[in-house]
């Protein structure tokens, strides 16, 4: 008995590039937006080549020499790492906290007005959030320092205290992007089963071993997503810091994004400014698969 | 054969017309000057401020007379450099009319980005003849003459000056501002400060950025013999005795002032001054109707900023226009013929009336305007005899070299560094990089 045979089916050519019609024109426009810069980028690092002061000229690793042995640079990726590590915990506690306490509202009419209210910071354009920022930690005409006074508290030089405005930065960054957290990790938890919930309901009272046995699986690719897309937000913080005070007073608030952004187009070094980018790519990209491998070592 | 009259009286008019002597042979008008460019549309670059604000609503004056379209493309004062500098640097064309702060055109003219003014103003068919340049304030022309020529026109002109509330002085017992700075130091600020009713004698504007370098750090420089340093042997001299003595009065003086004041920006001070909480602020004179327009509006009068112990060196800062090399010939005639009538004597009245200040000085000096606008005589005065046009260096880095400026001088302000630690360690800085960027050949050093 001969075994049935199967028969080439011959897809028309046109019809095998078909995906790539789909496809291609986001691809293109992810080159052209993402790759394109980023090459462009590598390939100027290892040059010297400052606007209007002439054309760019081969350097080798002259500019990521200057940079790793640069103070300025030094301090404000430090900087930028005590921004992350003060303001990532706090972010994913009170974003868990809501996130928690919104799975517990029975009330759906006030569940989604507080996922509605969640939006309001991260939709706030930065400089918004900079200028009524500057304006509600004013020593003199501020709201916080009018709270403070109630409260039998001496004001605040929010804005020209070196620490004091490390603090209201770091302040505004956990206003501005807990409400993301608990937004994903809402997400999440939505996508418990109802009957799983019932079953150790019925199983414990214990909020703690429902969490811990229950929720906490279900929340996993949220807090890594959060936490991922946090450390990225975070080292790359400009916007809302340079319309409150522009690095200052002095160099407190000077986040490696804002020192590159004065290398670039206050220098116009676009040679120096392009390796601490690079460098900056690379340290981001690290911290990032460091955080899904950890979360995820079980799994490897 | 005896020439008759009426041939003598022929000839002399075709020689005189052959000569260009003849009273009309060459009248030049705007019109006639323009029409070869109707229709052309020349895209001006301009602030958030009032000089632009006034600029734009005469316009469609210019627009009207010429037929030549003007758009306007306006910028904080933050971006301007970065947008103009892409522009150049990527070809794009984008802007024809050029604004240069005073500390730009070495940048400028350095990368050939703008067209020397001297071709236009050798073109019969484009100068006005009566563009009368030397009208222009001379510490005005020597800011922007680069290598003996002259590169942009004046216009947004600024001179630091002292606001005072006079019922405030009054009632503390002063019939008038200080003529120095140790006066208002030593006897002014001790009567005035009085924090537990919201009243300080004087608030510097200090915030990070060019605020820090121009109109904090550089206004305790100069009056007390500092300088950025020294062209002839290249080297940064702002660790000097002079610059040390000049910025720890800075520091003696802020403690005088409200609190945060290190991070506040002009609006903040101008702000304070309007709400009656500031005795005096040293601001621009563009700010002369904003301050008298506010709720402490009628006891503010303007003077002169006080003198240091070397003498009187006021805030100096301001724009002049440049023709991009970048555009076609026929768009930069265009823009030469928009930027012409902008800065010339017969629109510097209409132009002050509409809340632009100018460097003209036959209307600055203008009696009848100095009697409606007060802040016009101390501007001219300080013009003539009380500042430098190289007040901020002139140099093709000066971007760059004013940030270190400013992180230090913000630095020294919050107490992070004393004043000596700061300028030794702000001199190290800037001579690095004076030195690896070859900065030095760019410096111009213009006539005072």
């Amino acid at each position: 008995m001969t075994e049935p045979t199967l028969h080439e089916v011959k897809v028309p050519r046109i019809r095998q590039w078909e995906p790539w019609f789909f496809v291609g024109p986001s691809l293109l426009l992810l080159l052209a937006v993402g790759l394109y810069p980023t090459v462009f980028v590598a390939y100027f690092s290892f040059h010297n080549w400052t606007m209007g002061m002439g054309p760019p000229v081969f350097n080798g690793f002259d500019n990521y020499i200057e940079t790793l042995t640069s103070s300025d640079f030094i301090s404000s990726i430090l900087r930028t790492f005590l921004f992350l590590i003060v303001t990532l915990p706090i972010e994913l506690c009170l974003g868990l906290s809501i996130a928690l306490a919104l799975d517990q509202t029975r009330n759906a009419w006030l569940r989604r007005l507080v996922q509605i209210l969640l939006v309001v910071p991260i939709a706030t354009t930065p400089s918004v959030v900079g200028m009524l920022v500057q304006l509600m930690f004013n020593t003199q005409l501020g709201v916080v320092n009018y709270g403070l006074h109630v409260l039998g508290i001496a004001p605040i030089d929010w804005l020209g205290n070196a620490h004091a405005a490390l603090g209201m930065v770091m302040m505004t960054q956990i206003w501005e992007w807990t409400p993301f957290v608990a937004l994903v990790l809402s997400a999440s938890l939505a996508t418990v089963p109802q009957d799983i919930e019932e079953a150790i309901t019925l199983e414990t009272e214990s909020f703690w071993a429902r969490f811990r046995y229950i929720k906490l699986p279900f929340l996993r690719p949220g807090l890594v997503a959060s936490i991922v897309f946090q450390t990225i937000f975070t080292i790359k913080t400009f916007d809302m810091i340079y319309s409150v005070e522009k690095g200052g007073p002095g160099d407190a608030t000077q986040m490696i994004a804002l020192h590159i952004e004065r290398i670039a187009f206050r220098g116009f070094d676009v040679g120096l400014a392009s390796a601490e980018s690079v460098l900056t790519l690379i340290v981001t990209i690290v911290l990032a698969q460091t955080v899904v491998s950890f979360l995820y070592k079980d799994e490897v | 054969m005896k020439p008759s009259v009426k041939s003598l009286l022929l000839g002399s008019a075709c020689a005189a017309a052959v000569l260009g002597l003849a009273p009309n042979a060459h009248a030049w008008s705007l019109q006639q000057a323009a029409a070869p460019y109707k229709g052309e549309t020349v895209t001006v670059v301009g602030l958030d401020r009032p000089s632009y604000k006034a600029a734009q609503k005469l316009t469609p004056e210019f627009e009207k007379e010429t037929g030549i379209h003007v758009k306007w493309v306006t910028y904080p004062y933050e971006n301007s450099l970065k947008a103009e500098t892409l522009n150049f640097v990527s070809h794009s064309g984008q802007f024809d009319a050029i604004l240069s702060d005073v500390v730009w055109p070495v940048d400028f003219t350095k990368a050939n980005w703008v067209v020397p003014i001297k071709d236009f103003m050798a073109n019969k068919d484009l100068a006005d003849p009566n563009i009368d340049v030397k009208d222009f304030f001379p510490v005005w022309r020597h800011a922007f003459t680069i290598k003996g020529q002259l590169v942009g026109l004046p216009f947004d002109s600024y001179a630091g000056l002292l606001y005072y509330n006079k019922k405030i002085l009054k009632e503390h017992g002063f019939s008038g501002p200080p003529k120095t700075w140790n006066e208002l130091l030593t006897d002014y600020a001790p009567k005035l400060y009085d924090p537990a009713k919201n009243l300080y004698p004087y608030a510097l504007q200090s915030a990070r950025g060019e605020t820090q370098t121009a109109d904090s750090f550089t206004r305790f420089l100069w009056p007390w013999g500092g300088r950025y340093f020294d062209a002839a042997t290249k080297k940064i001299t702002l660790d000097s005795p002079e610059a040390i003595a000049g910025e720890t009065f800075r520091q003696k003086l802020i403690k005088f002032g409200p609190k945060g004041i290190i991070a506040d920006d002009h609006s903040q001070v101008v702000q304070l001054m309007g709400q009656g909480q500031l005795a005096m602020v040293t601001e621009w004179s563009a700010f002369y109707t904003t301050l008298t327009s506010s709720k402490a509006g009628p006891d503010i009068a303007v003077t002169t900023e006080p003198a240091g112990p070397k003498g009187q060196y006021s805030a100096f800062g301001g724009f002049a226009y440049m023709v991009s090399a970048q555009v076609p010939k026929k768009t930069q005639d265009a823009t030469w013929l928009f930027i012409q009538w902008l800065t010339s004597k017969s629109m510097a009245k209409p132009l002050l009336e509409n809340g632009a200040v100018v460097a003209r000085a036959s209307a600055d000096t203008d009696p009848a305007l100095q009697a409606k606008y007060p802040y016009l005589a101390p501007m001219v005065k300080t013009w003539e005899h009380g500042s430098v046009p190289d007040w901020r260096p002139q140099i093709a880095c000066y971007p760059y070299f004013s940030e270190l400026v400013s992180q230090y001088g913000s630095n020294i302000e919050t107490g992070q560094y004393t004043v000596p630690v700061g300028l030794k360690k702000l001199s190290a800085k800037l001579q690095h990089y004076m030195n690896s960027t070859g900065c030095w050949n760019s410096i111009n050093v213009p006539k005072h």
